[in-house]
């Protein structure tokens, strides 16, 4: 399977040099791409020095324009999977080959840091917050996914081809929203145990006013998502399908 | 007629486009919040125009309507600041856009 790993960065100068060498050992280079979401530091640079592709955002746009750079991307260069791996060092290399080994059977597989076996600890306010957004993305799903935000993933031939015409771009939401909008459009999910490094940077939820504050947020987000009809991209393209298909009969 | 009616169904409609904007796209979340919550309170004031009376009385403010146009005004200029400042910001990402594309087009020919 052709596989593409994509890499959203934004001012990673820090860690960009180490992921990469550390991915090296696990997928060739030359499939791998940084998108540089307008950093303004080395980031881009760095990724460069050490034999990946990058794709630099003029502006700074957020990780979900990031990812639909991303998903524009694998789908115009014929990728059958891509895996979504985070700059900072939190998501291990070595999980590859575990997500990947369930891509054949779902459209995606997601990296669960709190499904069993898994020792990632975290703050009181932050396990509460996961539980309540994994409740609220199950029940859109219809799958039981306890890490719904986290960003270590791939996405199938079909999730390329659905994201690739609109992936979400609200600020932190766009884990999350990609579940809901992939669900409603018949695509499968899963989730698997994974490992994760704990992260350096700073989070949204720390204290746990900021905490209810992002999964309000994210709530509003699913609502939203829940209610709002196919967006103007996916819509578009269904139609147009939909003629060619009619008209080849 | 009594002007209640009025004041229920602009709200009733101003709340259904905003939901009709949100539904199709249209509007992004990122200002769904406030719209939602101003159509939400112009529905809520004009079917109990009882609330606003109460708090007219508590800011000590006679006419309950004068209260309203008030408080509308200073959301509206709040509403028009935040639009000029999204605008100004708008045009600094453009312009910095246009001028990095004129860059890498520049290297792209010189490179053929």
């Amino acid at each position: 399977m052709k596989t593409l790993i994509a890499i959203p960065a934004y001012n990673e100068q820090a860690s960009i040099g180490a992921v990469i060498a550390d991915l090296a050992g696990h997928h060739p280079l030359e499939h791998v791409i940084v998108i540089d979401d307008g950093s303004r530091d080395a980031t881009s640079q760095i990724a460069k020095d050490a034999g990946v592709r990058v794709l630099r955002h003029a502006i700074n746009l957020g990780v979900g324009a990031a990812m639909g750079t991303a998903f524009k991307y694998a789908a115009r260069n014929g990728y059958e999977a891509m895996v979504q791996l985070d700059a900072d060092g939190q998501h291990r290399p070595e999980f590859l080959g575990t997500l990947l080994q369930h891509t054949g059977d779902f459209d995606i597989v997601i990296g669960s840091r709190f499904a069993e076996q898994s020792d990632y600890r975290s703050t009181w306010a932050r396990r509460t917050v996961q539980r309540i957004i994994a409740w609220a993305v199950s029940a859109y799903a219809r799958t039981r996914l306890s890490d719904a935000t986290s960003g270590f993933r791939v996405s199938g031939p079909r999730a390329i081809e659905l994201f690739a015409q609109h992936y979400p771009v609200e600020f932190l939401g766009d884990t999350v929203e990609s579940i809901v909008l992939a669900s409603r459009h018949g695509l499968s999910v899963v989730e698997v145990p994974v490992v994760m490094n704990e992260r350096a940077g700073g989070l949204p939820s720390q204290s746990i006013f900021r905490a209810s504050l992002y999964t309000g947020r994210i709530l509003l987000i699913l609502v939203l998502a829940g209610f709002r009809s196919s967006p103007p991209g996916i819509a578009a393209a269904r139609k147009r399908a939909k003629r060619e298909s009619e008209s080849q009969k | 007629m009594n002007p209640q009616i009025l004041s229920i169904v602009l709200s009733v409609i101003m709340l259904i486009a905003v939901l009709g904007l949100l539904r199709s796209y249209v509007l992004p979340e990122k200002y769904a919040v406030i719209w939602l919550l101003a159509a939400i309170a112009g529905v809520v004031l004009s079917v109990f125009p009882g609330i606003l009376a109460a708090v007219a009385g508590f800011f000590g403010v006679a006419q309950p309507i004068n209260l309203l146009f008030v408080a509308g005004f200073f959301i509206v200029l709040l509403l028009l600041m935040q639009l000029s400042l999204e605008l100004a910001r708008t045009r600094d990402e453009l312009r910095k856009v246009v001028q990095s594309m004129a860059i890498d087009m520049e290297e792209k020919t010189s490179n053929d």
